[in-house]
């Protein structure tokens, strides 16, 4: 019986003293600088962290302090693309008016009064948008290894975001996200892309083949990739995603896989350049099913 | 009284039921009811084929074909389309790329877009980004081009 009581004490303790999802304890010796980095991410959030709590001074240790939610989230991205496109403004009326409504935006914010900053940042960047009048011409292509590459053409600039991190990519820059990582640092494309643009010329197994191949170590094979020789590569990169995904490097333009589990793969090759960066990709299907090659050869009337 | 109930009961699953049990390889794919179109396809050229959200079957897309929420999307080598959104965003997709409309069930943490580009690549044109948005999702990050916030 006394063990019962105990168990539903500490119950009782654990969900007086765990904070819900949307709150926090105010941990021992705690600045409000402090408590504002842990909670919002920004040392400078504490007066914002009091508005929201309704609080007039820094709370004690132990003190139970809610915190934004989604609400936030909306309001610190619609500033931050406003940021950017005021950053990437002429100078002129537009730019002017739209400085104004971003510091009350900002001004908003730190008073946690997130609807109505969200609502001002995004009247700033529509204001700037509109004056450019702009189309927002992009690309976004997923690699086999799960990379993404970003290319903006031409208009604004998009807004990338990867593991809580965002970063603006403006017309004429690429950026690329490896995937669990932030964004990097934008590049110009004419930049990324030199000094050999073109990807290589696969030349076998053809687009889509279905190739019957006898058992070998590791599963079916062998299996022969080939590609054209790009001018200036320092060696290339095979890629294999399928039952067996893995990735060769070779200084030649052909690559032997003794053998490969039966099923569908991608195969990708880029090229290594002079700087040590990798080209851009070709791509092809290639499926291999078990059984040995049977070559009918029929008889023609033509002679 | 209740005898006669009975049998009706248990006939009226069967009629529901016939019609969405019957299986046509030819009809094109069937729009999910009571959703509103989140995207149109236009430009069909070589082999693309959606898969609605409620079914397994993929089957072959022909222009004007209807998308909505969760529905796939894949072309095929030498394949391509075109999504066009109500806002009249274009969306070009290339060959070997497989895409989902509108996913509801988005990961944690990660916002609702517009199409989640999951191999392949797409080329996005917005002619009014002041009043036009766009959000693309792919395994590694989320894109977000346009206004930032439409507000209703």
């Amino acid at each position: 019986m006394s063990h019962v009581l105990a168990a539903a004490l500490a119950l009782l303790t654990s969900a007086a003293t765990t904070p819900v999802a949307g709150e926090t304890v105010v941990r021992p010796g705690e600045s409000l600088a402090q408590l504002a980095a842990r909670t919002l991410g920004s040392e400078g959030a504490g007066a914002e962290l009091l508005a929201f709590n309704h609080l007039q001074a820094t709370p004690a240790a132990g003190t139970r302090v809610l915190v934004p939610g989604p609400e936030r989230a909306r309001a610190v991205a619609a500033i931050g693309s406003a940021r950017s496109a005021v950053v990437q403004a002429p100078a002129g009326s537009a730019r002017t008016e739209a400085e104004a409504r971003l510091a009350e935006a900002e001004s908003l914010l730190a008073r946690a009064r997130y609807a109505e900053a969200a609502a001002q940042a995004d009247g700033a960047w529509k204001l700037l948008a509109e004056a450019r009048e702009e189309r927002s011409h992009f690309a976004v292509a997923v690699e086999p290894d799960g990379r993404t590459r970003v290319a903006v053409r031409e208009g604004v600039p998009v807004r990338v975001e990867a593991q809580g991190r965002a970063r603006a990519v403006r017309a004429g820059e690429t950026l690329t996200v490896i995937r669990g990582e932030p964004p990097g640092t934008p590049q110009l494309e004419s930049a990324t892309s030199a000094p050999s643009a073109e990807p290589p010329i696969l030349i076998s197994p053809e687009p889509g083949l279905k190739l019957a191949l006898e058992p070998a170590p590791g599963g079916l094979g062998p299996v022969r990739f080939a590609w054209k020789p790009v001018p200036e590569a320092t060696g290339y990169v095979l890629e294999l995603a399928g039952p067996r995904s893995q990735s060769i490097r070779t200084a030649q333009p052909v690559v032997t896989v003794p053998g490969l589990p039966a099923g569908r793969y991608r195969w990708t090759v880029r090229a290594v350049q002079p700087d040590g960066t990798l080209g851009p990709a070709a791509t092809r299907a290639v499926q291999l099913v078990p059984g040995r090659i049977k070559l009918e050869v029929k008889e023609t009337p033509w002679q | 009284m209740l005898a006669r109930w009975i049998p009706m009961a248990l006939c009226l699953p069967l009629l529901v039921c016939a019609p969405a049990c019957r299986r046509d390889a030819k009809a094109p794919p069937a729009p999910a009811p009571k959703q509103s179109v989140r995207a149109t396809l236009a430009g069909v050229q070589g082999s693309v084929s959606v898969k609605r959200a409620t079914g397994d079957e993929w089957q072959a897309a022909v222009n004007g074909t209807a998308l909505y929420d969760d529905d796939k999307l894949r072309t095929e080598r030498g394949g391509s389309a075109e999504l066009r959104f109500p806002s009249g965003t274009v969306v070009v997709v290339s060959e070997d790329t497989l895409l989902g409309i509108a996913e509801t069930r988005a990961a944690p943490g990660r916002p609702q877009t517009d199409v989640t580009v999951l191999r392949g690549a797409v080329d996005a044109t917005l002619d009014r980004p002041a009043n036009q948005s766009l959000t693309v999702g792919t395994p590694a990050a989320t894109v977000r081009a346009g206004r930032e916030i439409v507000f209703q």
